[in-house]
């Protein structure tokens, strides 16, 4: 009977410890000390520019990068580049057409870890077109929170983003580069 | 400087850099008139951008004319003018050399207020002279066309002064200037 007794306690023990090894913490970004920025090519110079909206739900834990998963919702309407006309324009039909694609959504589907820190491929949305883009990040825990940071390098025209007069490469390249850096707060 | 009386006709250099920056200068108005028409899209940023890189090209060539002229003495204005006449020339070629230093450079700051970069021909790119800024560039927009107009203006002065000269006055004023002609000698 004791014996028994030892032998399902085991059991409840070791599947408990399973189950914690395989639980990354769920997290979900500061919006106010976030921050997602992107950078193009305008003719021949560089342009910056932020996304003011957006949410990033995040489960991450290093030992358990099978189940870590990076959740994004952009709002492509909050586009601010310095420039209402060009922020118009990149809201255009043309360009994001937030009329018609609203949010862009970014979700991982495998995590590995890598000499610098840690890489991604996931799915992007952008403008109705889904596609994997890769990222690399840097995850550093701090008490009560946790930063994300990384980059990213996509080419816009794999997502349609410019039509008409905005295809050409000679004006606005195609490769893009994004910037991001959240600040995780433990889901509540 | 060996030669102490001052030259009779421009130099090869001075020349090149009147004529190279006169043509660009033509080319400047000639790209901001067909881009002020058009609407924010790829035709306009082209020219803009073109229009950028002449104008950082003419403040590259300004520095070195004005650092060229420093060291190197024009020929005299003709003896027959008046007091008049040789203050508003004198004012006239001042102003121009303001102006080719004052043009690019609203012009540089007013594309960083705006947080348009300023390219070189694709090859490289300014810093920007000022933080991103709406209310600010409205002002160097102002500023920069108000005074492309007073360019204007002066251009237009000073070439109907250069006919002037020629075909009134009969003098070399504008010969000493024009490439493969020869100045009549003056003594």
């Amino acid at each position: 009977m004791k014996k028994f007794f030892v032998a399902v306690m085991s059991c409840v023990a070791l599947v408990a410890a399973a189950a914690g090894a395989g639980n990354a913490a769920g997290y979900t970004a500061d919006p106010q000390q976030s921050r997602l920025e992107f950078a193009g090519v305008q003719a021949g110079a560089e342009f910056k520019g932020v996304f003011h909206k957006f949410t990033a739900a995040v489960d991450f834990a290093p030992d358990a990068l099978a189940s870590s998963r990076i959740d994004v919702q952009i709002d492509m309407a909050s586009v601010d580049s310095l420039d209402k006309d060009r922020d118009t324009t990149i809201r255009g039909k043309d360009i994001f057409d937030v009329a018609h694609n609203a949010t862009a959504h970014y979700v991982t589907k495998t995590i590995s870890k890598t000499a610098a820190g840690y890489a991604a491929v996931g799915s992007l949305t952008l403008r109705g077109v889904t596609k994997d883009v890769p990222i690399e990040f840097q995850f550093t825990p701090a008490a009560g929170s946790a930063k994300l940071a990384g980059t990213a390098k996509l080419n816009r025209l794999d997502f349609g983003v410019g039509q008409g007069d905005w295809k050409s490469t000679e004006t606005i390249g195609d490769a893009v580069k994004i910037n991001f850096s959240l600040v995780l707060k433990p889901k509540t | 400087m060996p030669n102490q009386s001052p030259p009779t006709r421009y130099s090869a250099v001075a020349q090149g850099f009147h004529w190279i920056i006169a043509a660009l200068i033509v080319t400047q108005f000639t790209l901001a008139w067909l881009a002020d028409d058009l609407p924010l899209g790829a035709r306009k940023l082209v020219l803009l951008a073109r229009h950028k890189s002449f104008g950082m090209t003419i403040l590259m060539l300004a520095v070195l004319r004005l650092v060229w002229r420093l060291f190197n003495r024009p020929p005299e204005l003709p003896a027959g003018m008046t007091s008049i006449e040789r203050t508003l020339a004198r004012g006239t070629h001042m102003l121009f050399y303001a102006l080719l230093f004052v043009m690019p450079l609203t012009g540089w700051m007013m594309s960083s207020a705006k947080n348009y970069s300023v390219s070189w021909f694709d090859q490289f790119t300014w810093p920007n002279l000022i933080a991103p800024d709406e209310r600010a560039f409205a002002v160097l927009r102002t500023v920069h066309d108000t005074l492309s107009w007073l360019l204007f203006a002066v251009a237009i002065l000073h070439i109907l002064a250069a006919l002037k000269h020629h075909f009134w006055n009969k003098d070399d004023v504008l010969k000493r200037m024009l490439p493969f002609t020869k100045s009549e000698k003056r003594s």
